[in-house]
């Protein structure tokens, strides 16, 4: 099976062999083609044991990453074409930027209006959530032309509160 | 004799009172809100019933229905656990009046010593060295500026009736001293119901330490050690130990008499434990006194041997302490770090959500005060406290390793957690020299905290990426194609339903 990836920025391509994880020591995996004898284990659901030239790594699948260690790796399986066709969009400072919420909450207090000119990094709005306010910061300089958000409306993880153009 | 306590709290605090009673043949009984009906506290009671929404104000902070509840399950006790109503002593007064034994200080003494101000008249009646300021709350600025300039900036304006470091401002110049009285007073206000402030100088890189006392109703108290709580951000705990690195015997004594002292003038009776400011030369400050049990007393549970929990449920039940000063040992060093749903690279904006993976850490000399599971959706209404990881070892070096090798063990997904701050603060050379004050933690913070990183080469990490994208892959082609209506249908049929 080829799987084509996403990690952490970098197009990957990894080829496994039919029949992985029955015990049965190593089996060859081509990383980018470059061969990597791995003895695979699934412990459990999202968790696995990958044991490369004796060294032992537990790998545990966290949502869209993964963690080795101490670190954890964004990955996202993909094809090619549509690889190809993402890259460089949504980058720069050009054209209108949201300011979207970083985790669920209450909105307390919009600090701006639409029409507003705003610097990069001015607060724009508060959202509380586990006691705390948050201020959000504007991504960029420009005018406000949407605020999406009233006070005292609960907001989602990745909701845009306020558009910055 | 209590024989059925009713825990009004949730969270880790909640469970580790709920396995003290039941160590203690003592039944119990969780209350909780809408978004805690799936919550451990309540998974592990021997009853439990819904207070509300989720709101505190609408559930864990209705004092009224909590006791309702209380008579209607027949408990005898209350245990508050910390936060909520812990330290309201309007609250210890109904349990008193309705024949609930309130497993804390009487109203009294809680009165006298949960007030910042009149717990300052106190200590100044018991004869201990506090941090010069006001004593009672300020008028107005005209008597802040008074007090400032007699005292000589910098000061700090604090709430009287505070806590978590709200209604808090330090103030270097005069011409300050105005916007910050507003600012803080108006914060009191919305937070504590009460907008009355004091001051008091701001002593120049200080240590946070504070004494645990346990004291009965039959005249006995002791002091069970200090916990060193220095490493602070916006005066809010972050890694607690006991002992603390600096105290000698010499001072522990003293600061150890100087609390009994306080507390036995004050008529208190349970646990509490007295703050103070400890600066470079071994002088002590009274800071103020916390009426209930807190957070970091696991700490002095493990270098103690004591269990606190046990201790306020037999002081409740009037027995008399059991132990004397003199049956007080401490040995070994322990070490906490509250793990909490925050995100340390992204201005600590709160992260709730649901936890999609936990492997929680083990083996030697690690204990773990958790209320969360795999599964178990953090909600967003209450303080972001996952766990409490605490290392015990016979030296302070030893515990730092220990904790060290438990963060690496941790493995908490699906939202962002303080972890990685934990390894940084554990290898860093200061905090492992212990040359810490209470404006530790935001210096090492102003430097950046970047995660301390091991290498993973990049075709593991490409090669596990895939096994999992592969397997997640086989898993959809193996399951069987289902619409949710036949899926009722086969449940229906399980059950005997007619669908």
């Amino acid at each position: 099976m080829t799987v084509w990836l996403e990690v952490e920025g970098e197009k990957r391509r990894v080829e496994l062999p039919g029949e992985i994880g029955a015990g049965s020591g190593a089996v060859e995996c081509l990383v980018d083609g470059r061969s990597i004898m791995a003895d695979v284990r699934f412990l459990q659901a999202g968790v696995l044991s990958l044991l490369i030239d004796g060294r032992q790594y537990r790998c545990v699948l966290d949502g869209d990453g993964v963690v080795i260690g101490r670190r954890r790796f964004g990955f996202e399986v993909a094809d090619p074409r549509s690889l190809q066709g993402r890259r460089g969009a949504g980058a720069g400072t050009d054209g209108p930027r949201p300011v979207k919420a970083p985790m669920p909450g209450r909105m307390v207090r919009v600090l701006v209006e639409v029409g507003d000119e705003v610097e990069e990094g001015q607060a724009v709005v508060v959202i509380e959530a586990m006691k705390m306010q948050n201020e959000l910061k504007s991504p960029k300089a420009g005018r406000v032309v949407k605020i999406a958000i009233a006070v005292g409306d609960a907001v989602g993880a990745g909701d845009v509160l306020v558009v910055v153009e | 004799m209590i024989e059925k306590v009713l825990i009004a709290n949730r969270g880790e605090i909640a469970l580790r009172v709920i396995r003290a009673c039941r160590e203690m043949g003592v039944a119990t009984v969780a209350v909780y809100s809408d978004a805690d009906r799936g919550a451990l506290h309540v998974l592990h009671a021997d009853e439990a019933y819904r207070l509300g929404p989720a709101p505190a104000a609408e559930s864990y902070l209705r004092g009224d229905l909590i006791l309702e509840v209380a008579r209607r399950m027949g408990a005898d006790a209350v245990h508050p656990g910390y936060g909520f109503l812990s330290e309201n002593a309007e609250f210890a007064e109904a349990c008193a009046a309705a024949g609930v034994t309130f497993i804390g200080p009487p109203a009294s003494a809680m009165r006298v010593l949960g007030s910042k101000t009149r717990a300052r008249q106190a200590a100044d009646a018991a004869g201990m060295p506090r941090v010069p300021g006001s004593v009672t709350g300020l008028a107005d600025v005209a008597e802040a500026l008074r007090v400032a300039t007699g005292i000589g900036y910098p000061v700090m304006l604090k709430a009287a009736a505070g806590g978590g470091g709200k209604g808090m401002r330090a103030v270097t110049r005069a011409e300050d001293l105005a916007a910050a009285f507003a600012a803080a007073s108006s914060e009191a206000e919305r937070s504590f119901g009460s907008g009355e402030v004091y001051l008091e100088k701001l002593i120049e890189r200080p240590r946070h330490i504070e004494i645990q006392l346990m004291a009965d109703e039959h005249g006995s108290c002791v002091y069970l050690g200090e916990r060193e709580c220095s490493v602070q951000r916006r005066h809010q705990k972050v890694i607690e130990e006991a002992p603390s690195a600096v105290v000698s015997e010499d001072l522990r004594r003293r600061m150890g008499d100087a609390a009994v002292r306080l507390a036995l003038s004050a008529g208190y009776v349970n646990a509490g434990t007295v703050e103070f400011l400890v600066d470079d030369a071994e002088n002590f400050y009274f800071l103020e006194m916390n009426t209930r049990l807190q957070v970091e007393h696991p700490v002095t549970e493990m270098v103690t041997g004591l269990d606190l929990v046990h201790l306020q449920l037999r002081v409740a039940m009037g027995e008399p302490l059991p132990l004397t000063q003199e049956d007080v040992r401490l040995r070994g060093h322990a070490i906490e770090c509250r793990i909490y749903a925050e995100d340390p690279e992204n201005h600590f904006f709160p992260s709730p959500g649901l936890i999609t993976r936990l492997i929680q850490p083990s083996g030697p000399g690690i204990r773990e005060d958790c209320a969360v599971y795999e599964g178990w959706n953090v909600p967003l209404d209450y303080d972001p406290m996952l766990s409490k990881l605490v290392a015990f070892a016979p030296t302070r070096e030893q515990a730092i390793d220990r904790m060290l090798r438990a963060l690496d063990e941790y493995v908490i997904g699906g939202i962002k957690t303080n972890i990685g701050l934990f390894r940084r603060i554990l290898m860093d050379e200061d905090f492992r020299a212990a040359r810490i004050d209470t404006g530790y933690l935001e210096r090492l913070l102003a430097e950046g905290v970047a995660p301390v990183l091991e290498d993973v080469p990049e075709d593991v990490v490409a090669l596990a990426a895939a096994l999992f994208a592969a397997s997640a892959r086989r898993e959809t082609l193996a399951a069987p194609v289902v619409s949710e209506e036949s899926r009722w249908a086969v449940a229906g049929r399980r059950e005997g339903l007619r669908l």
